[in-house]
């Protein structure tokens, strides 16, 4: 009801309207804003409003020592944070140039790629969320729960570990970790036929998802697109292939693509490349109890550790895409600086509001779940 | 056209157009308030507003493995619906504001949860430029669960004792920032300039719920009323006076 002091604003003629979408909403990932123009249900303009998340992680970096920083890398990006931990200690062992014993390399690689399985669990349950299929995210969070049981076993933690630091890792696996994983890799497998049938074959999932939010090749590439949605336009890029950090020149696993570059695609893509660290993770079990040695090379006292001068660039295949750090030092017990190159702040923002432009209001959500930005990394 | 319906009862003589006295109704509100705190502590909603980090062991917490549902526990999307504002991590200033306007949406009773050391102290981003380091300066806090980040177990038992909390009547914060609003608001102010004001009209809400007390206003509200005099009902007296 009205009230009697009520007087009708007059607006001038126009059939469009401004909607807040985000902060508080369930249709966005994580503490992200978008602000949308719209006729009917259709975007007419659209525009990303981050900086939620912003905690200066670059300068307050600088402002604490090398080791300091590994427990700080982590909270970059937090559904995938080894990936972080990895390509800091690469930049720091460039730098310093320390040598990582080969046992650590592969205890490595097994985090990272037990890390992405958990990320893509996680996303895909999210992107089944936006369409109403609820029961996908319920399990993709459970099937992602044994992963961290995992990483508690191995760490210590479940979401940041803090156990890749510069010259090798924290500690070497316990008795009885290969088996568990193991099992785990089989369970999930005999799961995967379980999630085609409620998910990746639902033709309520195909209807909404196919011809929605297209990236062409030329667009990918000019955009800055990386990871499983550049994979999704047909490009086979991908680091582990084309620039091998740690073990990865030694194992043997394919890069799968898909060429129409929607939300579809892409969610493909996420599925087969749990097949693929499936594959991955078999072959480091199979391996790593033939290879012995040392899990850390000797550091110094970490208090007192002036790197020499000099620059790094590393970068890493993460879950999302490629990250990149690039750490520069001048001799002293502190970063002179560190820059991070996340795959997010491509994705979230340039890339949302370019596939979003045009659409209707119902696929922003899936859109931005299908493109996995992640905002804390976002806005750093 | 409106029509005005003539008002016919008498408010001096009608009771229902009394105001209750409080010692004649104390002891009935009592009781009242003693089931509605054991009937709201049974059902309760958190906010869906990932503020930080620790939003990523909330869909454990929720989903099937920890299950908080049977603690009454549910995800709710709006405010208004909504009893328990969870700050899951960092604040940074950006968000603080959003936080606040969202906290004054939301209908009493309410509580406000702490996950995580950044609420605490700082924690990790204890000396960044860009996040807040003790949120309790600038929201009522009924509880902090420490950690970065809280296990879901850790998680659940804070939910437990913020429903045993409620259901003795001690989680009571929220009555807080309406006795000592001035307070709060000089915290805000302190951190978004003096023009800072949100949509909600606190100091006639702290009236409606009787909890207006003297430290309610002060210098700080007086700023409130110069800048966005329109969001605000100062009495005239007490306006005049504190401007004086």
């Amino acid at each position: 009801m009205r009230p009697e002091n009520y007087q009708p604003v007059e607006h001038p003629a126009s059939q469009e309207y401004e909607l807040y979408f985000g902060p508080n909403h369930p249709g966005i990932e994580g503490n992200y804003a978008l602000k949308v123009r719209l006729t009917g249900d259709e975007i007419v303009g659209i525009r990303a409003d981050g900086g939620y998340l912003h905690r200066g992680f670059e300068k307050i970096m600088e402002d604490r020592l090398w080791i300091q920083n590994v427990a700080l890398v982590p909270r970059i990006c937090v559904p995938d944070p080894p990936p972080m931990e990895e390509t800091y200690a690469r930049a720091v062992e460039m730098i310093g140039g320390l040598e990582v014993p080969e046992r650590a390399k592969w205890i490595r690689a097994m985090i990272l790629e037990m890390s992405r399985i958990c990320g893509h669990l996680f996303i895909l349950g999210g992107t089944a969320a936006p369409i109403g299929q609820y029961s996908n995210m319920f399990w993709g969070v459970a099937d992602r729960d044994y992963f961290l049981d995992l990483f508690e076993a191995l760490t210590g933690a479940r979401v940041y570990h803090m156990f890749i630091t510069p010259g090798g890792v924290r500690r070497d696996i316990p008795d009885g970790f290969l088996d568990k994983l193991s099992h785990i890799l089989d369970y999930l497998e005999a799961r995967l036929p379980e999630y085609d049938d409620l998910f990746f074959n639902n033709p309520v999932f195909h209807k909404r998802a196919e011809g929605i939010g297209i990236i062409t090749q030329e667009q990918a590439l000019a955009w800055g697109v990386t990871g499983p949605n550049l994979r999704a336009c047909g490009l086979a890029l991908d680091v582990r292939r084309d620039d091998p950090y740690l073990i990865y020149d030694k194992l043997e696993f394919d890069i799968p693509t898909e060429t129409s570059g929607d939300v579809l695609a892409r969610t493909m893509v996420r599925r087969s490349e749990i097949i693929e660290s499936i594959k991955i993770l078999r072959q480091i079990i199979q391996h790593l109890p033939q290879i012995k040695g040392p899990i850390r090379c000797n550091l110094p006292n970490p208090l007192a550790w002036n790197l020499p001068e000099g620059d790094a660039y590393a970068r890493t295949e993460a879950q999302k895409g490629e990250l990149a750090f690039y750490a520069v030092s001048t001799g002293g017990a502190k970063p002179w600086r560190v820059h991070v190159r996340g795959p997010s702040s491509m994705h979230a923002v340039q890339v949302l509001e370019k596939l979003c432009l045009g659409g209707r209001i119902e696929d922003i959500a899936l859109i931005m779940f299908s493109l996995d930005a992640c905002p804390p990394e976002v806005d750093r | 056209m409106t029509t005005n319906i003539p008002i016919t009862s008498d408010p001096n003589t009608d009771i229902a157009c009394r105001t209750p006295d409080m010692q004649e109704r104390s002891l009935l509100r009592k009781v009242i308030d003693r089931i509605a705190d054991r009937c709201r502590s049974r059902s309760l909603f958190i906010l869906h507003y990932c503020t930080g980090c620790g939003a990523i062991e909330l869909p454990p917490t929720i989903t099937s493995r920890f299950d908080s549902e049977r603690l009454g526990i549910q995800p709710m999307v709006t405010p208004r619906q909504a009893d328990i504002l969870l700050i899951t991590g960092y604040l940074s200033v950006k968000t603080l504001k959003r936080v606040i306007l969202t906290y004054e949406q939301m209908s009493a009773p309410k509580y406000v949860v702490g996950m995580g050391s950044c609420t605490i102290n700082g924690g990790m981003y204890w000396h960044s430029y860009a996040t807040i380091k003790r949120l309790q300066e600038y929201l009522p806090v009924d509880m902090y669960m420490a950690g970065c980040m809280p296990r879901p177990e850790a998680i659940q038992q804070g939910f437990l004792q913020l429903i045993d909390n409620i259901d003795k009547g001690k989680a009571i914060a929220w009555q807080d920032y309406y006795q000592q609003y001035d307070k709060y608001l000089a915290n805000q102010q302190a951190l978004f300039g003096p023009d800072w004001h949100t949509p909600t009209d606190v100091i006639a809400e702290a009236r409606h719920y009787e909890l207006f007390t003297e430290k309610t206003t002060g210098e700080h509200t007086a700023l409130l009323a110069k800048y966005a005099s329109k969001y605000v009902t100062l009495q005239h007296e007490e306006h005049e006076e504190i401007v004086k």
